[in-house]
C-alpha cells in the first residue's frame, strides 16, 4: 500500500507535516496559541497541499521543465505570486468562516490582512517551487549522463563489432575481377580462388561470434587472402612464412592478424611499382606469443597522418580489452627496407 | 575505329577488359601500361583516342598521371570501390566503371563516348589541327577532392602565379603545375592570346575593348574579369583584329 504512493505525495506529505510541526513549536514556545489557531493552520496547509497540486499540473501544462533556464526562473516567479495571491486570499476567507481571529491582527484592515497573508503564503510556495524544480533539474542531469554512458557503451560495442567483421570491400570486388578473368585462362584456379574467397567471406561473418579463435584457424584464412592478393599481384608479390608449429594451438583475437596482414598489402606491396615481401612469423619469446607481420616498405609516419591510424589504434583498444593490458601491439621501421608488426601476448596453456 | 589503351597494374583486370572490348568491333586495343609512367609513353608514342584508366596503382595514381599530361584524351576510369574517387566522379559526372565491369555499362559508357567524338568532328572541320592545343582539346586538372576535364573553349583566363597557372572557367579556378610561357607555346594563337606577363585570354571571352594608358587596352572578359594589355602586345591585338 506504502509502496503505491508516489515519492511527489511523500515529499508533500512531509512538507507540509514538517510546516505544521515548525509552526505548532514557534508558537507554542514565544506565547499562547489563539482559538482555532489548530483547525486553521490543519485547513491553510490542505489548502496548500491542494494549491501547490494545481500549480503543479499547471507547470506540466505549460510545459515549463522542458524550456531554457531563463524561462523556467521567470515561470517559477509568475506561477509563485499568481498561485500566493490566491493562496493567500482563500486562506483568510476560511480563517473567517471558522472564526479564527488572532488578537494580534486585529488591529488592521481586511486589505492589509489580506495582502500579509499572501506575502507568507509566497515564501511558503517559493520554497515548494525551489524544491521542486531543483528535484528535476538534479534528475534530469542524472538521467542525461546515464544516456550518454548507455550511448558510449554501445558505441564502443559497435565499434569492435565493425573492426572485427572488417574486409575492404576494395579487395573483393578486385578478386572478384580477377576471378572472371580467369574462368577463361585458367578455370581450375578460379574454382579455387572462389572457394578462397567464400572461406574469407565466411569467416569474416563469423568472428563477430568469438573472442578469439586458434592461431592455425586464422592463418587459414590468411593463407586463403594472401593467394587471393597473389592471384592479382602475380610476380609482385612474394610471401614467406616462418611458423613454429607449437604456437598453432594459441587463442588469438579473430581477424586480427588479417587485418595486419592486409594493411602490409596496401602499404608495402600495391603502392610500389615492383611490388614486395611479406613475411608472417609466429612463435614464443621468452614466456609471451610473438606474432609478426613484416612488409617491405617504410613507415614515414603515415600512423600519425592517415585514416589507418584508426586501424592501428583499434587493434591495440582490442588487445587492451582482451588482455587487460598483459598484450602488446608496436609498428616500427626495421633494418633492411622492412615493416614490422607484432603482437606481443601471454601464452595459453589450453591445449 | 578507335584506338585505346587500357591502364591497369593488374594483368588479369586488363585481360578481363581486352576480352570485353573485343565485343566492340569499333574499339581497338594498340596497348597495355602497368603504371602511370609506362601509360605516359604510351599515350604519347601511340596517341590512342581512347584510355580505360585504374585510379589506384603503385607510384603515380590515375588522377596524377592525367595532370601531366599536355592534353587528355577520352578516358573512362575504372575502380573496384574507391570511396574518394567516387567521389569525385559523382561531383564532375566523368565516366567510370566498377570492376568487375558489367557490359552494359561498358557499351553506355562507349557510346557516349562516340556521341561527343561526332560534336568533336563537326567543330574540329573548322580549324586545321597544327600540333597545337585547340578549342576542342581537354585539359585534366583537379583541385583537392575535384575534378575536371576542361575543354580549352570554356577558359576565359589563364593567369600566371609562380610556376603554376590558375584556369578560369565556370566559375571554378583551379591551379595547375604548368608555367604561362609553357602555355603560351602550346595554346592555338588565334584563339589564345597574351594579353601581358601575367594573363593568356580566351578571345571568344572578349565583351567589350576600350583604350587604356599609355597606348594599352582593357578588355573586358564575359564574367567580368577586366584585363590590361600592355603597350607591345596591344599592336598585335589591334593587328590581329583588323584581319
Amino acid at each position: 500500500m506504502l509502496n503505491n504512493i508516489s515519492r511527489y505525495w511523500w515529499c508533500q506529505i512531509i512538507g507540509w507535516s514538517i510546516n505544521i510541526a515548525v509552526s505548532i513549536f514557534f508558537v507554542t514556545t514565544f506565547g499562547e496559541p489563539d482559538n482555532h489557531f489548530f483547525l486553521s493552520l490543519l485547513l491553510t496547509c490542505l489548502l496548500g497541499v491542494l494549491i501547490t497540486h494545481i500549480m503543479r499540473l499547471n507547470i506540466h501544462g505549460l510545459k515549463v521543465l522542458n524550456k531554457p533556464i531563463k524561462k523556467q526562473l521567470i515561470y517559477l516567479v509568475g506561477l509563485t505570486i499568481i498561485f500566493s495571491i490566491f493562496f493567500g486570499v482563500i486562506t483568510e476567507a476560511i480563517d473567517y468562516l471558522i472564526g479564527y481571529n488572532p488578537d494580534k491582527l486585529q488591529k488592521y484592515t481586511k486589505m492589509q490582512r489580506l495582502f500579509f497573508s499572501s506575502f507568507n503564503s509566497m515564501w511558503l510556495l517559493l520554497v515548494w517551487n525551489m524544491l521542486y524544480y531543483i528535484y528535476h533539474y538534479v534528475e534530469r542531469n542524472r538521467t542525461q549522463e546515464l544516456d550518454t554512458l548507455r550511448l558510449e557503451a554501445m558505441v564502443k560495442s559497435l565499434e569492435l563489432k565493425t573492426i572485427k567483421s572488417h574486409i575492404n570491400p576494395h579487395f573483393i570486388f578486385n578478386a572478384l575481377n580477377s576471378i572472371r578473368a580467369l574462368v577463361d585462362e585458367n578455370p581450375q584456379r578460379a574454382r579455387t580462388a572462389i572457394t578462397e574467397l567464400s572461406n574469407i567471406l565466411r569467416s569474416s561473418l563469423q568472428a563477430e561470434k568469438m573472442e578469439t579463435v586458434p592461431l592455425r584457424q586464422e592463418l587459414d584464412i590468411v593463407q586463403d587472402y594472401l593467394a587471393l592478393e597473389h592471384m592479382r599481384f602475380e610476380e609482385r608479390l612474394t610471401i614467406e612464412m616462418s611458423i613454429d608449429e607449437d604456437t598453432l594451438n594459441q587463442p588469438i583475437p579473430p581477424m586480427m592478424l588479417q587485418t595486419l596482414v592486409e594493411n602490409a598489402i596496401k602499404h608495402g606491396i600495391s603502392k610500389n611499382i615492383n611490388g614486395g615481401t611479406i613475411k608472417i612469423i609466429s612463435d614464443f619469446k621468452e614466456d609471451h606469443h610473438e606474432l609478426t607481420v613484416q612488409n617491405s616498405g617504410t613507415l614515414n609516419g603515415y600512423i600519425v597522418h592517415s585514416k589507418d591510424g584508426f586501424g592501428i589504434k583499434s587493434t591495440q583498444e582490442r588487445l587492451n580489452l582482451l588482455y587487460q593490458g598483459k598484450a602488446n601491439f608496436q609498428i616500427r621501421d626495421i633494418t633492411g627496407g622492412m615493416v614490422e608488426s607484432k603482437i606481443i601476448m601471454p601464452v595459453s596453456n589450453i591445449l | 575505329m578507335h584506338k585505346a589503351i587500357i591502364i591497369d597494374d593488374e594483368r588479369l583486370a586488363r585481360n578481363e577488359l581486352k576480352k570485353l572490348l573485343s565485343d566492340f568491333p569499333d574499339i581497338e586495343v594498340v596497348g597495355e601500361a602497368a603504371n602511370a609512367a609506362e601509360g605516359i609513353e604510351k599515350i604519347e608514342s601511340l596517341s590512342p583516342d581512347l584510355i580505360f584508366l585504374d585510379i589506384q596503382m603503385p607510384g603515380k595514381t590515375g588522377f596524377d598521371m592525367l595532370m601531366e599530361l599536355e592534353r587528355a584524351p577520352h578516358v573512362i576510369f575504372t575502380t573496384a570501390y574507391d570511396e574518394f574517387a567516387l567521389k569525385a566522379f559523382e561531383v564532375n559526372a566523368l565516366d567510370y566503371l566498377m570492376k568487375p565491369v558489367e557490359p552494359k555499362r561498358l557499351a553506355d559508357a562507349i557510346n557516349k563516348l562516340q556521341q561527343a567524338e561526332e560534336k568533336e568532328l563537326a567543330a574540329a572541320m573548322v580549324g586545321i589541327n597544327r600540333g597545337m592545343l585547340g578549342e576542342n582539346d581537354q585539359v585534366f586538372v583537379k583541385d583537392g577532392e575535384r575534378c575536371w576535364f576542361v575543354k580549352l573553349g570554356e577558359v576565359r583566363l589563364f593567369e600566371s602565379v609562380g610556376n603554376y597557372a590558375k584556369v578560369y572557367f565556370g566559375s571554378n579556378k583551379p591551379l595547375i603545375l604548368k608555367s604561362l610561357n609553357a602555355l603560351e607555346d602550346k595554346l592555338d594563337e588565334r584563339i589564345f592570346f597574351r594579353a601581358n606577363r601575367k594573363h593568356i585570354i580566351n578571345m571568344r571571352m572578349i565583351e567589350k575593348v576600350e583604350p587604356y594608358f599609355n597606348g594599352g587596352l582593357l578588355l573586358d572578359l564575359k564574367a567580368g574579369e577586366k584585363i590590361e594589355v600592355s603597350r607591345r602586345q596591344a599592336v598585335k591585338f589591334k593587328e590581329m583584329m583588323s584581319l
